[in-house]
């Protein structure tokens, strides 16, 4: 069992533990917005760790943002939309059709490179209905990009 | 006397390694106490060889602590009670807990079992059957591509210029997304009870110990590109399936492994260096002496060792913010500035008078203004139902493609952060002959090929100075000097600063003296095509026996301008301060710096120095020479 959590620490993700929804409080949209750290001491902190702020350091905790990571180890796309900045990633490319952020999440639900582009379009002309309010969590833009998924002939097969 | 030494240990490593497979065919026929000889002077050999002092991290002279023992300071690691320092010792007792089948010990060190299997012809179909938990890890670690990843500097913050190295794995050698890669972090373990003060202190003294650590590469995007705003160098690196297996087995074998962590030399990229030697022992990677392992210098060796296959440049988001605002028209700019402030300007005629592309454009651009301000602010209703409305806007016009950000020259091209100069020049009517050195690494007029515009970080910078009645003396000695000159524009207005400290000679008292000093600043600087204006404020804290009780302070200001041209790089700048006593100072200066090429250039200097009732000008060309 220790070896389980170490393994788990090391990946960055906690292996069995999925109690915490994805996202988790204080992760929703237009959380643009993490407790960051600047200023002189900061930078030389920076310096001294080799560039590595404060929280990178632990490395296995990648969530301390506010931002859980469970399920991370799969990259499925609900913990990809739960991590830190990307849901605002996601937004942007979504909003634009294109982007890295936008490729990123089709690989992570499975859509071939062939399907890629009726992704993006599908996504990108579903904008409004994925990202319905300013406060919508990572959670439920995970379930409607599924129900969008859902109800496209060629997408539905991912979901 | 200790270098030579250990290269001889290396050297006879690399002969034994040799030997070794001659040893294992003659094994099968011998007799049972030829075979204890021979056994004994195998597993000598092979202790020697690369690979295995690889696997230990055995210092092979390359840093100052502990050469000849392993770099791992963790019980952990070891199989041999005294493993740490006895290599022959740690590989016979890997060897008898690792050759039984099913052994326990052989699913916490995969790379060395593999090692030995293949030296010493260990048999066995699934080796790591018993082995759920590594199996499982295993599997879920991409090893199509190893990656170096260099976050350069960024901007505000001079300190980065040091830059920083981790791995990335990718699944393939050309993967739809690099989201999906793992990144492998060498950094020190710190603890968030630990202030600021105590932090560096550790940092430097070796305080703290350094784990590397495996997590996804989407947070290390989010935290350089995004949060930083660093631009990002990834080299692909040219190594086979094989090696790339042995290190990933080998990272493996590292979980929670403590190093000792210091800040110049056995620092991350030190410490990838030692992973890739492992990927490919007897590589030369981590051969000669490396004091203060600059992360830049780590891209060089990989290059000289001929293991960089591909260079790509990731722009930060600053950049790509920087590049739509280029894009947009004075007007359209405005509009963008308007958008920000109430996003209902997006249903105004002037707004609407535009292509839908444009708009987008507007949108788009106004949208990562607000992303780049506010990413380290927490959340606000505000800046949500704006950068909400923002992207509704976006989403409603069609695409507007993304502007193409040309890489700038990569920090490997930069010139050495070593300099070592002479010169010579006239103060009034007498002549003086100067040298120089500094340990590291930039000021805001060398070279900036490969660095950043409007960011200096020096330490350790002596300038000694002879006269035609006096010999070699100091004449400055900066401890650190540090300037960030970041150009506001109509978006993003940060704040421009400095610190320096040292020793320089002032008047003080009655004549020239040798005054110890701090000294900073902040305010503002812009950009005007070529040129970079700068106003700062300024205080100084100053001490030396004359004063009383122990220092003088003063304060004042320091105004120039910065400019890049093709063929040089020129500083100009006037400072006043008044102190605490009644005394004042005021500095002009020119500085023209003129590359010759990446390792060598000339500067010139004017300066003229003023206190109450006196001043004098000075003239000077110098040589700088950069190097390692």
């Amino acid at each position: 069992m220790k070896k389980a959590i170490i393994a788990a620490a090391l990946l960055g993700s906690s292996l069995g533990a999925h109690a915490e929804a994805p996202g988790g409080p204080g992760c929703g949209w237009g959380n643009m917005l993490f407790d960051g750290q600047s200023g002189l001491p900061m930078h030389l902190l920076a310096t001294i760790v080799n560039g590595t702020s404060g929280n990178a350091t632990f490395g296995m905790t990648t969530g301390t943002n506010g931002c859980s990571t469970s399920g991370s180890l799969s990259y499925s796309g609900k913990s990809l939309l739960a991590m830190n900045g990307v849901l605002e990633e996601v937004a942007m490319d979504m909003a634009a059709g294109q982007g890295e952020a936008l490729t990123a999440l089709s690989v992570s639900m499975g859509v071939p490179t062939a399907d890629r582009a009726h992704f993006n379009a599908v996504m990108h002309d579903n904008f409004a209905v994925i990202f319905d309010s300013e406060s919508v969590t990572a959670g439920e833009v995970a379930d409607s990009i599924a129900a969008v998924m859902k109800k496209d002939q060629k997408l539905a097969q991912f979901i | 006397m200790h270098d030579f030494f250990f290269r001889r240990i290396f050297c006879a490593g690399a002969l034994a390694l040799c030997a070794v497979n001659a040893f294992a065919a003659e094994l099968q026929s011998t007799k049972f106490e030829q075979e204890v000889l021979d056994d004994t002077a195998l597993e000598q050999a092979l202790s020697q060889s690369p690979a295995w002092l690889a696997l230990l991290h055995i210092n092979r002279g390359a840093t100052m602590h502990s050469r000849g023992e392993s770099y791992v300071d963790d019980p952990k690691f070891f199989l041999s009670a005294d493993g740490q320092t006895d290599r022959l010792s740690e590989l016979q007792a890997t060897i008898r807990l690792l050759r039984p089948d099913g052994a326990i010990e052989r699913c916490r060190f995969p790379a060395r079992y593999r090692f030995l299997a293949s030296e010493l012809g260990w048999q066995g179909a699934e080796p790591f059957a018993h082995c759920a938990d590594y199996l499982q890890w295993r599997n879920s670690i991409p090893s199509g591509r190893a990656v170096l990843v260099f976050p350069a500097s960024y901007l505000n913050s001079p300190s980065s210029m040091f830059g920083h190295t981790l791995l990335r794995l990718d699944s393939s050698d050309a993967p739809d997304t690099v989201w999906q890669s793992w990144a492998v972090n060498f950094g020190a373990v710190t603890t968030e009870k630990d202030n600021s003060l105590l932090y560096v202190y550790r940092g430097l003294a070796g305080g703290y110990p350094g784990r590397f650590v495996i997590v996804p590469y989407v947070t290390k995007v989010q935290e350089y590109s995004h949060l930083e705003n660093r631009d990002i160098w990834e080299y692909s690196l040219d190594l086979t399936d094989v090696e790339r297996a042995r290190m990933i087995d080998h990272l493996w074998e590292l979980q929670e492994i403590n190093f000792d962590y210091y800040f110049f030399d056995e620092n991350c990229s030190f410490r990838l260096l030692e992973l890739l030697d492992v990927a490919r022992p007897g590589s030369g990677l981590i051969e000669g002496f490396r004091f203060a392992e600059v992360p830049v210098n780590t891209v060089r060796t990989l290059y000289d060792q001929s293991m960089v296959s591909e260079r790509i440049y990731r722009p930060s988001k600053a950049v790509l913010l920087q590049a739509d605002i280029d894009a947009l028209t004075t007007q359209e700019q405005r509009l963008v500035k308007a958008l920000l402030d109430d996003p209902a300007v997006a249903s105004g005629d002037a707004f609407m008078a535009f292509s839908p592309q444009r708009r987008h454009l507007m949108a788009r651009t106004a949208y990562k203004t607000l992303r780049l301000r506010e990413r380290k602010h927490v959340r606000n209703e505000k800046v949500a139902s704006t950068g909400f409305a923002l992207l509704r806007v976006m989403s409603a016009n069609a695409y507007e493609e993304e502007v193409e950000v040309a890489p700038p020259s990569p920090p490997e091209s930069g010139h050495g952060t070593q300099m070592i100069g002479g010169g010579g020049g006239q103060l009034e009517s007498s002549d003086f002959g100067e040298l120089y050195y500094r340990f590291t690494y930039h000021d805001l007029i060398d070279n900036n090929r490969g660095f950043l515009k409007g960011a200096q970080i020096e330490g350790l910078d002596f300038r000694f100075r002879s006269t035609e009645s006096d010999t070699l003396k100091l004449e400055s000695a900066d401890i650190i000097h540090i300037r960030s000159l970041a150009p506001r524009n109509r978006f993003i207005k940060p704040i421009s600063w400095y610190v320096h400290g040292g020793l320089e000679r002032a008047m003080a008292g009655d004549r020239k003296r040798l005054v110890r000093f701090v000294q900073g600043g902040a305010g503002a600087s812009w950009r005007l095509g070529l040129m970079q204006p700068f106003a700062l404020a300024t205080v100084r804290l100053e001490n030396n026996s004359v004063y009383s009780p122990l220092a003088e302070g003063g304060g004042g200001a320091n105004i120039g301008a910065l400019w890049y041209l093709e063929h040089a790089q020129i500083n100009t700048s006037v400072e006043g301060l008044y102190f605490g006593n009644d005394e004042y100072r005021h500095r002009w200066k020119v500085d023209v710096n003129l590359p010759i090429n990446r390792q060598n250039g000339i500067r010139f200097g004017w300066q003229r120095d003023g206190w109450r009732g006196d001043a004098e000008n000075s003239v000077s060309v110098a040589w700088r020479h950069y190097f390692d």
